[in-house]
């Protein structure tokens, strides 16, 4: 009997842990593309008004910003900084596949990262400015679809894995 | 750093790494003689030896064949101008208005493409198709021989105006200038003078983070990547030096700066693009200041037979050759 409590308990406590953390992903994808958004802001104030050496403006667009987004501004312009022969494109790319399961980011996102790192640097001011302002609207639109689809997904996610936990425990009982 | 290490450690590491490895792979007496690198799309990466170049093959050898040399790709370029610019080139619209960015080390990249025009003036430069990578050397004690002519008998310096076409060693010249009068001329039983560089260009002193990298002497203020007009007023202003100088006149406000320069008690030791004095004589802005006899010296430099030999030493005033190259003596490049 005691063994069959501690069974069905562990099951359930599975099951509502694998729906709460498949939600949070939902959650979590917004609050990234959110900081991606800062971020990008960050950058576009260091490069068109300050003109700063990118690494350092990778580096320091990231300030104040908790999470796997700020590292991987931040790791992408300390690689920068320390190999001048690694292009931007490279190096968000390599620190991207380092962090991406920390990252909760789907295809439209990381199209959009690949996008905007492609001529990052090389363009003039002005290019780079109207760039970052594109790059930015369409990660807008990702952003609002990601909260659209935050809601429903996330309650679903918490009943599916409350509801198949105590499913798969009546089934075994 | 001697000029081996000079192309390894600070002018490869710049280049596209294809063309930097056959760089590399140079004998290291034809590394040691590189003045400058020439990369132009599509055609051979030329290496250039003072008046003399040749081609690069793709295993690091010179060659006067254009068959076996290695060609400089569109993607080449583009790398190079990403390494120099640190992925920045935003940073350097300036510079590319005026054609050429200074890396570490004060080694100029002239830079030739395809100029945007905003309103009658350079906006930018796009399409960049062509690169020349000068390389700049330290001779220390290059202007030894020339120093006893800058200073009167009663131990005071002389403004003087060095005259030399492109590539010759004006640069060269004034640094080493600089640090003589900075240091004291030990032979002439002369102390040391408290110098100002006016270093729009970043050239004379290369500095890092505003420290020179190049020996100025221990009495010497950089005013670094500041326009000269603007600087030579400012040093005057804040660092009472009791000699400036400056590369490369050229604009009205340069001449002017010059002058009020001149007035307040300055020497001034300054270069110019030119043959001879009666070459510049004409030009627009500078050329008042040679009609007006402000300097007390016209150092005249040229590659003939070599780099870095002066040609001629004028005393302005009576109009006395002090000096002309008749045996030659090549004093840098």
């Amino acid at each position: 009997m005691w063994l069959k409590l501690t069974g069905s308990t562990l099951i359930l406590a599975a099951s509502i842990a694998i729906g709460f953390h498949l939600a949070w992903r939902y959650a979590e994808r917004p609050r990234q593309i959110r900081q991606l958004l800062s971020c990008l802001a960050a950058l576009q104030s260091y490069i068109c008004f300050s003109a700063m050496p990118l690494s350092d403006a990778l580096r320091l667009c990231a300030g104040g910003i908790e999470g796997p987004v700020a590292r991987l501004f931040h790791l992408t312009g300390c690689a920068l900084a320390d190999n001048v022969q690694l292009t931007p494109q490279q190096a968000f790319w390599k620190n991207y596949q380092d962090m991406r399961k920390q990252l909760m980011l789907e295809k439209a996102e990381i199209e959009i990262i690949q996008l905007f790192s492609t001529n990052l640097g090389m363009l003039s001011r002005e290019e780079q400015e109207k760039k970052l302002i594109m790059i930015q609207g369409q990660l807008q639109k990702v952003e609002q679809e990601a909260i659209t689809a935050r809601d429903p997904n996330m309650k679903m996610y918490r009943y599916l894995g409350v509801c198949g936990g105590l499913a798969a425990v009546i089934m075994l009982i | 750093m001697d000029d081996c290490n000079i192309m390894e450690k600070q002018i490869c590491p710049v280049i596209a790494p294809r063309i930097a490895v056959s760089l590399q792979k140079l004998p290291t007496l034809h590394k040691a003689q590189i003045t400058e690198i020439r990369l132009r799309t599509g055609l051979p990466v030329l290496t250039v030896m003072g008046i003399t170049d040749s081609m690069l093959t793709e295993a690091g050898n010179p060659t006067e064949n254009k068959e076996q040399a290695l060609i400089c790709s569109q993607d080449d370029l583009l790398r190079t101008m990403q390494i120099i610019s640190r992925n920045s080139l935003y940073a350097f619209e300036e510079e590319l208005r005026s054609g050429f960015i200074t890396i570490s080390g004060g080694h100029r990249i002239g830079v030739a493409g395809q100029a945007l025009i905003e309103e009658c003036h350079i906006k930018s430069l796009k399409n960049i198709s062509s690169l020349n990578i000068r390389i700049a050397r330290q001779v220390l004690g290059c202007a030894e021989s020339i120093m006893p002519y800058l200073v009167t008998d009663e131990g005071k310096a002389l403004s003087t105006l060095i005259i030399s076409p492109p590539r010759c060693g004006k640069t060269t010249l004034l640094r080493d200038i600089a640090r003589q009068f900075s240091t004291g001329l030990a032979r002439l039983k002369l102390p040391g003078w408290q110098v100002g560089v006016v270093d729009e260009r970043s050239e004379i002193g290369a500095c890092q983070n505003g420290i020179p990298t190049m020996d100025l002497g221990p009495r010497t203020d950089v005013l670094d990547g500041c326009p000269k007009a603007i600087g030579m007023l400012m040093l005057i202003r804040s660092m009472s030096p009791q000699i400036i100088i400056t590369d490369e006149l050229g604009r009205a406000e340069d001449g002017a700066a010059v002058r009020e320069a001149l007035h307040s008690g300055v020497t001034v030791i300054a270069s110019i693009h030119g043959s001879s004095h009666e070459d510049i004589k004409y030009r627009p802005h500078v050329g008042e200041l040679i009609q007006n006899q402000y300097f007390d010296r016209y150092v005249v430099l040229s590659d003939r037979p070599k780099l870095g030999t002066i040609e001629q030493i004028v005393a302005v005033s009576s109009g006395d050759n002090l000096y002309s190259n008749k045996g030659g003596i090549r004093i840098c490049g």
